[in-house]
């Protein structure tokens, strides 16, 4: 049997933990064996610890019995949702349990009251058709809109190309339903003390979310989609400045490079701009046809005066087209390295053209392929590092990695836009928060989960503690 | 995904696989794609999961025998390939891993003996017709049987019709303009004779000479994706041997899996002596779809007769079509070719319907899930008739539509053409 070599089967099924677990939880919800529990120690940008177990919940009381097994035992508990992270959250660093929300997936609209009630598994995308029947629409985007779970969102607090004009995932949140790290139920709403603004964007280093109650939103009557691309990567930026500045409010507005463009354009054949450096992604939309065409009229001036190509969407399927392209720019780069460091980084919008020339220029200048996307309305950028793990250096990586957030923090920009910090950028997490600051957060963290059980070694470094 | 599968399988499978897990980010784009995904919700069952599980067994991280219920729970209908924007090549990672790992398989005698049994039947069109024939007989007896036995006798059409041979050499109708040569399939032409009769009579309608090349045999799909490797290779060796590429325009197939089958010929001898020539052969293949559709672009298409009334047709993509081919627009452009034919979009209907080559006989549980929710998805856009281009689907979702209580015809999509040119529709 096996493939001849001898390997290393792990902790046998039933250890303590297991048994613990099967004892509180139907067994179809409790994976044990070495195959179940080895594909739950990644996400989409990396691999940590095979967990000693993991439970695949339905209901809040089964995330409570989980919470609670892994207490008893004393092991970390990492919760999971699509596992489409950027940052590292849902790869546990150290064996514990690792809680996959992905079968939590009750949904009910209530279109009287413009809410949507969400179990934590729900697939964003999921919340817009349940509530497009009804006239509305949950806009938080991103785009891994169609496998991302609205837990991880939450956990996240992803935002998305809407988010420019509409707000990140936290804008939409009226209750959350946590369960803490003793095992307790809490139900926040945002009075009083936001307790519920305190978990979104927290990365599972504070409590599990469970359900939440989300906004929504009717969808505008009309949208007008252009394409405009340029020949310089900092002109493009100039053109987002100078639209933004002449009061245009685009409801997306999206940027990739001539990498991303030509990667996209390998995979889907939409006949992109191969040979532009930057390509600019605009909608305007609204419910007033006018405004929505003058705003765009706005949006294409500010792209010829910065020296850009413009061309119009002509149909809702060419847009949606190039929308597609824009949501697959992330995975398609795995056409041309195998791995890469996905930096997320927000700058003032003002500082846009500078960052973006001084990003390229730092590429330029090292051994690797530095390519940038994101949703520059935002002053949201991406510049990932491309590199091949085989050949590479993995400390020349985290060295140009960390010299791009500088670039950010120099500009007077944030270390993350919405992806998270997780275990990426911990360690820049000194250059971007003061020390007096970092204790408070240190304070907080060990004021909700004092035996630093839930998903340790994520977001806060480690030195500053106490 | 870093991976060190080269060192661990030399030669050109072992450089098919590393390629393919090097390929993937872990995105997790793939996962809504995935019907098993879909229907189990857990990450071993999806296709990103099954790569790593692929992937740590090649390295001897993980026993072959602890993945295996997961990746034999795949349907192989790539539908993760069409969703992977990283371009994956996914179907290729999981036949040549199939035929690495089955000969380090232990079944039981029974299993094994089930699974040799379904692979000679299949590509045997008389011993088929005479077991379908036999299973007919068989089937007042199906609720005493194991579920196992029992799947395989659900699917049976009501009457199992005669067989007809194709003819070696159909001629063109009118001014000839083009040559054709034509893999005549293995199980449908006892199921279902009529997909050939009709390719042939809508070809030679429109001045395509038909071969039927003598000595040709099955495609070798079947035993390549259950991991027969050997058995694959040898009726690999026989179509390539049987078909000259030179001597025709196109190689057509008119069922989609056995398609597939014929273009993968070059992964399959990848690094071996017949690479080259695999490639020449592949590339002269075509579904029916693709070829006709590329008649009608030039027009050369005869305009077929108005159907007798409005005809709404949900057309179902086969996975072998439009995941494994990337053939989408051509079928519904014939069918729109048709006066008074309005085609429509089944929800869901990248999600495989659940019959994938031997799965049906293999998984019946979750088969019959998938089927159910085809049947319910296509039976949503209210259909007066059903087209597809696969055999298997068709005898799946005939089954299920069947089972839902819609009388609305099942058919491939030529044979829609064919009665619109006879003026039956
Ligand atoms: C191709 C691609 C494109 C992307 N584009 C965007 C984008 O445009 N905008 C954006 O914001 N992000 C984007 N992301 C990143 C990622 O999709 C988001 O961060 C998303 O919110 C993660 O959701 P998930 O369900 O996959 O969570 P996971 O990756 O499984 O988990 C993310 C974090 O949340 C925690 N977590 C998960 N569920 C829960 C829960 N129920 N309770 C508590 N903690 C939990 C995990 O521990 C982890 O720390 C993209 C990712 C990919 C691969
Ligand atoms: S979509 Fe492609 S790259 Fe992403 S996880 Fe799936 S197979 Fe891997
Ligand atoms: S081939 Fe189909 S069943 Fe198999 S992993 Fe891909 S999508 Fe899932």
């Amino acid at each position: 049997m096996g493939s001849g070599k001898r390997q290393a089967s792990g902790p046998p099924p039933h250890s303590p933990l297991a048994t613990d677990l099967l004892r509180r939880l139907p067994s179809h919800q409790v994976l044990t064996t070495l195959a179940e529990r080895r594909n739950y120690r990644y996400d989409a940008i990396q691999f940590g610890e095979t967990p000693l177990a993991v439970v695949l919940p339905e209901t809040t009381a089964d995330v409570v019995a989980a919470v609670q097994a892994a207490r008893a035992a004393g092991v970390p508990v990492v919760g999971r949702g699509a596992a489409s992270g950027l940052s590292g959250g849902a790869a546990p660093l150290e064996p514990g349990l690792v809680i996959s929300f992905t079968r939590m997936t009750g949904l009910r609209i209530d279109p009287a009251r413009r809410e949507a009630r969400a179990q934590a598994g729900v697939v964003t995308l999921a919340v817009s058709e349940a509530a497009r029947p009804h006239g509305l629409i949950y806009p938080p985007d991103p785009a891994s809109f169609r496998t991302s779970t609205i837990g991880g969102n939450l956990a996240e607090n992803a935002g998305g190309p809407m988010c420019f004009k509409y707000g990140v995932t936290g804008d939409y949140v009226r209750a959350l339903q946590v369960v803490d790290a003793a095992g307790e139920v809490h139900e926040l709403t945002r009075d009083a003390y936001d307790l519920a603004g305190l978990f979104i964007g927290s990365e599972g280093t504070l409590g599990l979310m469970t359900e939440a109650t989300l906004r929504l939103v009717p969808p505008p009557r009309v949208t007008r989609t252009l394409m405009a691309h340029f020949p310089e990567v900092g002109a493009c930026a100039e053109a987002v400045s100078q639209a933004i500045a002449a009061g245009a409010v685009p409801s997306k507005l999206e940027f990739m490079d001539r990498a991303c463009t030509n990667a996209v354009e390998d995979y889907l054949s939409l006949g992109l701009p191969r040979g532009a450096e930057a390509v600019l992604l605009v909608d305007t939309d609204g419910d007033d046809l006018p405004t929505v065409e003058e705003e765009r009229a706005l949006v294409e001036a500010a792209c010829v005066a910065a020296g850009g190509t413009v061309r119009r969407a002509g149909t809702d399927a060419e847009a949606a087209a190039l929308w597609q392209a824009r949501r697959s720019v992330s995975p398609a780069l795995g056409r041309i390295r195998p791995q890469r460091m996905n930096e997320d980084i927000a700058v003032p919008r003002s500082a846009l053209p500078e960052v973006v020339r001084e990003i390229r220029a730092l590429g330029d200048a090292s051994a690797f392929t530095v390519v940038q996307f994101g949703h520059i309305g935002d002053g949201n950028l991406h510049p990932n590092i491309l590199f091949d793990p085989r050949h590479d250096d993995p400390h020349a990586v985290h060295d140009l990695a960390h010299r791009i957030a500088l670039v950010a923090l120099r500009h007077g920009g944030v270390l993350s836009g919405e992806h998270g910090i997780g275990t990426m950028k911990r360690d820049f997490m000194r250059d971007a928060v003061d020390p007096v600051t970092l204790g408070a957060l240190w304070s907080v963290k060990g004021a909700l989960d004092p035996a630093g059980l839930l998903n340790p070694g994520k977001v806060l470094p480690e030195e500053v503690k106490g | 995904m870093n991976n060190e599968i080269r060192g661990a399988v030399p030669g050109g499978q072992g450089e098919v696989m590393a390629h393919a897990v090097d390929a993937c980010v872990h995105c997790g784009f793939c996962l809504p794609a995935c019907p098993t995904y879909a229907l189990l919700g857990d990450e071993m069952d999806s296709p990103r999961g099954r790569i790593v599980l692929m992937k740590e067994v090649l390295e001897g991280a993980l026993p072959l025998a602890d993945a295996a219920p997961h990746l034999d729970r795949c349907l192989g209908c790539q539908g993760c390939v069409t969703a992977c924007p990283s371009g994956v090549p996914y179907g290729e990672l999981i036949t040549a891993f199939r035929g690495w790992s089955e000969p380090q398989r232990a079944r039981s005698p029974l299993d094994r003996a089930k699974r040799s049994a379904i692979l000679k039947i299949l590509p045997a069109p008389k011993v088929f017709s005479v077991a379908a024939r036999v299973g007919q007989y068989t089937k007042p007896l199906a609720p005493l049987l194991p579920a196992a036995l029992r799947a395989p006798l659900d699917l049976l059409p009501e009457t199992v019709p005669a067989m007809q041979p194709s003819p070696a050499v159909t001629p063109a109708r009118g001014v000839q303009r083009g040559r054709v040569a034509f893999l005549v399939g293995c199980a449908q032409q006892a199921l279902t004779p009529n997909f050939n009769a009709a390719t042939l009579r809508v070809l030679a309608r429109n001045g395509i000479e038909v071969v039927v090349p003598e000595g040709q045999g099955c495609c070798g799909a079947a035993a390549l994706h259950t991991g027969a490797r050997d058995e694959a290779l040898t009726l690999v060796r026989r179509n390539l041997a049987t078909f000259h590429p030179g001597d025709y325009d196109a190689i057509l197939s008119n069922a989609a899996g056995c398609g597939a089958g014929l273009k993968e010929y070059p992964m399959v001898l990848r690094g071996e002596h017949d690479e080259a020539r695999a490639s020449a052969f592949a590339a002269k293949v075509m579904d029916i779809s693709e070829y006709l559709h590329r008649l009608l672009q030039a027009g050369e298409l005869e305009p077929p007769l108005p159907a007798s009334r409005p005809i709404t047709v949900a057309y179902h993509d086969a996975c072998h079509l439009a995941h494994a081919q990337g053939v989408r627009a051509a079928p519904r452009a014939l069918l729109r070719f048709i006066p008074g034919v309005t085609v429509q979009e089944v929800p869901e209907g990248d999600l495989c319907c659940g019959s994938a080559g031997t799965y049906n006989l293999e998984q019946p549980e979750l088969a019959s899930q998938l089927g159910a929710r085809k049947a319910k998805n296509i039976l949503s856009t209210a259909p007066d008739l059903i087209a597809s281009g696969n055999i298997g689907c068709h005898t799946q979702i005939q089954s299920h539509v069947r089972r839902a209580g819609s009388r609305a015809p099942v058919m491939h999509t030529v044979e829609v053409l064919d009665r619109a040119y006879r003026g039956e529709l």
